[in-house]
């Protein structure tokens, strides 16, 4: 049966579509049928840092209203024929996506894809709610910054009350965290919260954390999900946490700050 | 047989309200206070439903004003010192203190075995227990009993008894007891980081509570009116 995941955060900017890309792009390369689709309506990027805005000819929008077929609308990543991606509309209003329309599009996924991925929008209006309602399990993705972490455990509320699972009384959303743009140096200097702070917080089981990195922005500014990037300690945190989610054991790396210095550079940095 | 369709509808219905005391009468203090408070709690005080109650006599008008002006809602003074200018100003009185009517206060202890009214023994509301995590933006009300919280009550959470609250978890949002004035009720937590503790409406917030425990195993009550936090340890 095909599993529905939501990634989500309640605030923008902390790192929803980058992990979007990621997560969706090591799945598939571990051969799971997988789609993702940008419910960003409005404000699209997930086609930019999955690398194929040039290729959109319909979205998720059009699907629902009819006007294209789903599949005529997903598009197939060039390297991966297990992964396909559905773009949000750049034009239309949040409007757009209503609730049958969503469902009716995420059954039809259901079909043939093993994996299907929501990157949400911020907030915690009606584009997000649209993205965590049917799904089975979230992303919960958080910055080591108060006010971040406060708008996941908000989230988090939501997911428990408010999904598709929680109402139908049979069971609940399975949730994990994954803490992006750690710094591990500022940690140290108390300017920013620490993995246990935010796992104390907000008390669901920590799936990644993706260290602060120059190449996300790069790699999305090429258009290849950072995980691709073999020589990347983000790439290499997003492989473990792919790796974690499909059940194998991987001890968290990048939680301590490099060491500098003449030793830190003879006995390597890690 | 028609009957004309009623214009009014009375209902019973409990509104929790903030009693506000005046210590002294200094109308500047007064009005300092009141925007200091407005400043930390912007939230909690806008549209904030007030009675107010003084020790001595300070001018009501001013008063009320200074209220209003933070944004906060007076509903009615208290009897005491203000209540027959109040009248005047035709501002409600309602009785001082815990603000029912006299007549239903019961009686002061030592005056003998209350005698056992003409009614049905009161039926116990049950206890509202909660095993999720209280999340931010959630708000859990146990109405006319106690409510125990299994897990932690988030920053930016409420929580809200008639009776007492327990939290195993950590207490990092806002917690209500006795919130129709029952001034016997507590709040009890494993983890004390509370933003704000209310006891039958008298209030701390994280500022003044952070002078007493912290993150540690914790209960508040009343005390000759004053709320009292303290480290529970068995
Ligand atoms: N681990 C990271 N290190 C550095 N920059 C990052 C990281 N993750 C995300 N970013 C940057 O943060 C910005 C917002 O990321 P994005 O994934 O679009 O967030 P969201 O979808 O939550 O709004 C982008 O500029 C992205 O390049
Ligand atoms: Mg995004």
């Amino acid at each position: 049966m095909a599993k529905i995941i939501v990634v989500t955060s309640g605030k923008g900017g902390v790192g929803k579509t980058t992990t979007s890309a990621s997560f969706a792009t090591g799945l598939a390369a571990r051969g799971h049928k997988t789609a993702v689709i940008d419910f960003d309506v409005g404000l699209r990027n997930l086609d930019l840092i999955m690398g194929v805005e040039r290729r959109v000819v319909f979205d998720f929008v059009n699907v629902i209203n009819g006007e294209a077929t789903l599949k005529q609308a997903l598009i197939k990543d060039k390297q991966l024929d297990t992964l396909y991606i559905l773009a949000a509309s750049q034009t239309r209003d949040k409007d757009a996506l209503t609730q049958e329309g969503v469902e009716r599009v995420l059954n039809e996924l259901a079909q043939s894809f093993e994996y299907i991925i929501c990157d949400s929008p911020a907030g915690i209006e009606k584009g997000a709610f649209m993205a965590m309602y049917f799904a089975d399990e979230a992303l919960v993705v958080t910055n080591p910054e108060v006010s971040s972490v406060r708008d996941s455990d908000r989230v988090l509320g939501i997911l428990s009350s408010k999904s598709r699972k929680s109402e139908g009384g049979d069971g609940k959303v399975r949730e994990h965290l994954v803490l992006t743009r750690y710094n591990p140096a500022r940690v140290a200097k108390g300017e920013m919260l620490s993995v246990d702070d935010v796992k104390e917080i907000l008390a669901i089981p920590l799936l990644g954390v993706i260290p602060e990195s120059q190449s996300v922005l790069t790699s999305s500014n090429a258009g290849v999900p950072v995980i691709r990037e073999e020589n990347s300690d983000a790439g290499l945190a997003y492989q473990d946490l792919v790796a974690r989610f499909v059940g194998e054991e991987r001890t968290h790396r990048f939680l301590a700050a490099p060491r500098k210095g003449l030793l830190g550079k003879l006995f390597g940095s890690q | 047989m028609n009957r004309p369709r009623p214009a009014l509808e009375l209902k019973g219905r409990m509104l929790p309200v903030t009693r506000l005391r005046v210590l002294r009468d200094e109308a500047e203090a007064i009005r300092a206070q009141l925007q200091a408070l407005a400043q930390q709690m912007p939230q909690a005080v806008a549209g904030m439903p007030v009675v107010i109650d003084a020790d001595a006599a300070t001018d009501l008008r001013a008063l009320l004003a200074a209220v209003r002006e933070v944004g906060m809602q007076p509903l009615a003074v208290g009897e005491g010192p203000l209540a027959q200018m109040a009248r005047i100003l035709r501002v409600a009185v309602v009785s001082a203190d815990t603000g029912k009517p006299a007549a239903e206060r019961p009686p002061a202890a030592g005056a003998g075995r209350a005698v056992k009214p003409d009614l049905p023994p009161a039926s116990r509301v049950g206890t509202r227990i909660v095993t999720q995590p209280v999340r931010s933006g959630q708000q859990i009300y146990a109405e006319g009993g106690d409510l125990v919280v299994l897990a932690a009550v988030s920053a930016g959470a409420e929580v809200i008894a008639d009776g007492c609250i327990h939290v195993y978890g950590r207490l990092a949002g806002r917690a209500l007891a006795g919130a129709r004035g029952d001034e016997t009720a507590r709040v009890f937590c494993r983890k004390l980081d509370a933003e704000l503790i209310a006891i039958a409406g008298i209030y701390a917030v994280s500022e003044q509570i952070n002078d007493g425990p912290r993150g540690v195993s914790a209960q508040a009550y009343l005390q000759d009116g004053r709320l009292m936090i303290e480290l529970h340890q068995v």
